[in-house]
């Protein structure tokens, strides 16, 4: 009789699991956008994250939807632009009635920031890192470290562990590259290091030889470049230069297209990241199995990783909303995202959303060696 | 709906930008392409007043025409002694050295821009206010436009593009007409800046970059240039566009390269088999 009812219940499971997400597909959608880049010359990361986000949607949407209805998504393309991101988020929140929008890119970020605020719909950052987004407004949260996160840790453990004392900083001329780079600055500084060269490019540059010559002038033990998808072209001209230094980069710099065009070039690398990899969780293992399936690995793992996470925030939020039978507003959101507070998510692990518009998490330092990325250390 | 009228503010920002940039190059002949550093100045000057001195948000405007018409003037003084493609070449220098300035300055932000501009209007009406405010400057633009080039001074400007020597040798003073159409084109793009500043809240080196230059000289050609309503129906080609694909329901990577291809086509179609514009006649300046 049990083995029957056993056996039922094994047969039964699929189908309801199956009848659950049919039904799920039924009701109305619960709606959130996303502004990324799916042209331009971010669109290699950005293109990663929207096909992540895809990915989180449907294993959500698998499972019976967000309380028995299906999570949606809506992507409008930015270029990185913050004239585009405007329009775009307009049109969320306006015609599609989005009650929350995803973002990254700190100007993005920005510019979409007052009309969050002036709409009240919740805007979420997930992966830029401008130290300026925990003072953009009421609405506008991140669920990604910001910079003085990674780059406290990583300017403390060159000065204090690796014990370099003289630091040339060349970084790119955007937000990302001035916050992160005036950071590095000012801890490397006050833990008593030296800052011999600190230098910006242009983000259209292409050569970069004079600053790293200016750079090479100074003598410093430690390089540390702040930058975007230019990462690799800046290391491979200064190994070109002769410069044999120490280099450290922060999250950008974890990737592993940078080591296929680096080559031996990249041996030595230090770069952080803020997301645990599949040898330390399991869950990361599925995501690059699902990733296996598009046929070539990811751009910029962790980054996918909190695109991932930020969808599951997503749908706790509508989950809190509908639990608490509320309409589904930013102020709800908002008021859900403060609510719940501590989030237990599947790829990045558990994130704490402050009133100061920050989070916190542990920074993984990884060191390239012999063309692969391997933990240097962990500071939590 | 607050989407559409965000549009139309945007459409009618490009009005007077287009407008401005018609009068300069469609009417006067001047080969410039610095349009959009004179739109940053009057957004930076606005801005800038706005969340340090809490002005009204007219004498933010205001200060934001003038800095753009100084600075006009300043260009238009040293440089409209050459024409063609020096003038072309020295009006990029402009527009590339200011726009470096502004992204390597404290004060304007650098390339993080300004983020915290004040709000003027708010509440649900404060789309549709901006709308009728736009389109009324808009308007104004226009028939100030209208009203320059109808008269005798009109007429001169227009000769003095088709043949300046002749123009010369009739007695006109060509530099005081040139300073003259480069300020109050310059002024007006100016005027858009400051609106720009005030309704988006948000500004950055990288909205006033070169590339608008393409849009702004785009929407001129594609409406009729030298043409009153040219510049009035590019923009609204131009800017509808873009927002029209959205509605599609393509997929995300398929919308920017399509917008990119009819942004190309239309220009090519259109350098073919239309080059004097939607409106235009086949004498630019003659359609009135």
């Amino acid at each position: 009789m049990i083995e029957q009812l056993t056996r039922r219940l094994v047969l039964s499971a699929p189908a309801a699991l199956w009848a659950g997400a049919a039904f799920a597909q039924q009701k109305e959608p619960f709606r959130f956008g996303a502004l990324m880049p799916t042209t331009g010359p971010e669109a290699g990361y950005g293109l990663d994250f929207v096909k992540t986000y895809e990915m989180a949607v449907k294993d959500i949407n698998d499972k019976g939807g967000v309380a028995g209805r299906p999570l949606e998504m809506i992507v409008l393309d930015t270029q990185a632009k913050p004239e585009l991101a405007i329009s775009g988020a307009n049109k969320l929140i306006d015609v599609d009635k989005v009650a929350v929008v995803i973002t990254a890119w700190s100007s993005v970020v920005k510019a979409v920031a007052p009309i969050a605020n002036r709409t009240s719909v919740l805007e979420l950052n997930m992966g830029a890192n401008s130290p300026d987004i925990a003072h953009l407004g009421d609405y506008v949260y991140t669920v990604f470290p910001l910079a003085e996160v990674d780059v406290t840790a990583l300017a403390k453990y060159t000065r204090e562990k690796l014990g370099k004392s003289r630091a040339a900083v060349l970084y790119i001329n955007n937000d990302t590259g001035i916050g992160g780079a005036k950071i590095y600055r000012d801890v490397f500084t006050a833990a008593g290091g030296q800052i011999v060269a600190f230098e910006a490019y242009d983000p259209k540059a292409t050569d970069f030889t004079g600053v790293l010559l200016k750079a090479r002038v100074g003598n410093p033990d430690v390089v540390h470049i702040h930058g975007l998808s230019e990462l690799p072209q800046v290391i491979a001209q200064m190994r070109q230069l002769g410069m044999p230094q120490q280099i450290t980069s922060y999250s950008a710099g974890y990737n592993p297209k940078l080591l296929a065009q680096l080559g031996a070039a990249a041996e030595g690398l230090i770069v952080t990241s803020l997301a645990p990899t599949a040898g330390t969780n399991p869950n990361v293992a599925k995501l690059l199995d699902l990733w296996k399936q598009v046929g070539r690995a990811p751009n910029g793992l962790p980054y996918l990783q909190y695109a991932w996470d930020s969808t599951v925030v997503v749908a706790d939020l509508f989950a809190w909303v509908d639990k608490n039978k509320l309409p589904v507003t930013g102020e709800n959101m908002r008021k859900a995202l403060l609510e719940i507070k501590t989030f237990d998510l599947p790829m990045t692990g558990k994130l704490v959303v402050t009133n100061d518009h920050r989070v916190d998490k542990p920074v993984y330092l990884y060191v390239v060696k012999n063309g692969q990325f391997t933990l240097l250390d962990t500071i939590a | 709906m607050d989407y559409l009228a965000s549009a139309g503010v945007l459409i009618g920002i490009y009005i007077i930008l287009a407008a401005g940039y018609n009068l300069i190059i469609g009417y006067g002949g001047l080969n410039t392409i610095a349009h959009p550093i004179f739109f940053a100045l009057g957004a930076y000057t606005t801005a800038l007043l706005a969340i340090g001195t809490g002005l009204p948000p007219v004498i933010c405007i205001a200060a934001g025409i003038g800095v753009a018409v100084i600075a006009s003037v300043f260009l238009a003084v040293t440089t409209l002694r050459i024409s063609g493609d020096y003038l072309l070449i020295a009006s990029l220098g402009f527009q590339l050295g200011l726009l470096q300035a502004i992204n390597n300055l404290d004060f304007t932000g650098g390339p993080s821009g300004l983020s915290n501009i004040p709000v003027t209007l708010s509440g649900p009406a404060r789309g549709w206010l901006y709308l009728m405010i736009t389109a009324a400057l808009a308007l104004l633009v226009i028939w100030l436009v209208h009203r320059g080039m109808s008269g005798p001074f009109g007429r001169a400007v227009r000769a003095m593009r088709d043949d300046d020597v002749a123009c010369a040798a009739l007695g006109r003073g060509l530099f005081t007409m040139k300073v003259v159409i480069f300020a109050f084109g310059c002024g007006t793009a100016g005027l858009a800046g400051g609106m720009y500043a005030y309704y988006f809240q948000y500004i950055s080196p990288e909205q006033f970059n070169v590339a608008q230059s393409a849009t702004i000289l785009t929407m001129v050609v594609l409406g009729g240039i030298g043409t009153i309503w040219g510049p009035v129906l590019g923009a609204f080609v131009l800017v509808a566009l873009p927002q029209v694909i959205t509605f599609l329901q393509l997929p995300s990577s398929l919308v920017g390269p399509l917008q990119g291809l009819i942004f190309t086509s239309l220009v090519i179609l259109f350098l073919f088999l239309r080059p004097h514009g939607l409106v235009g006649t086949r004498t630019p300046g003659a359609a009135h």
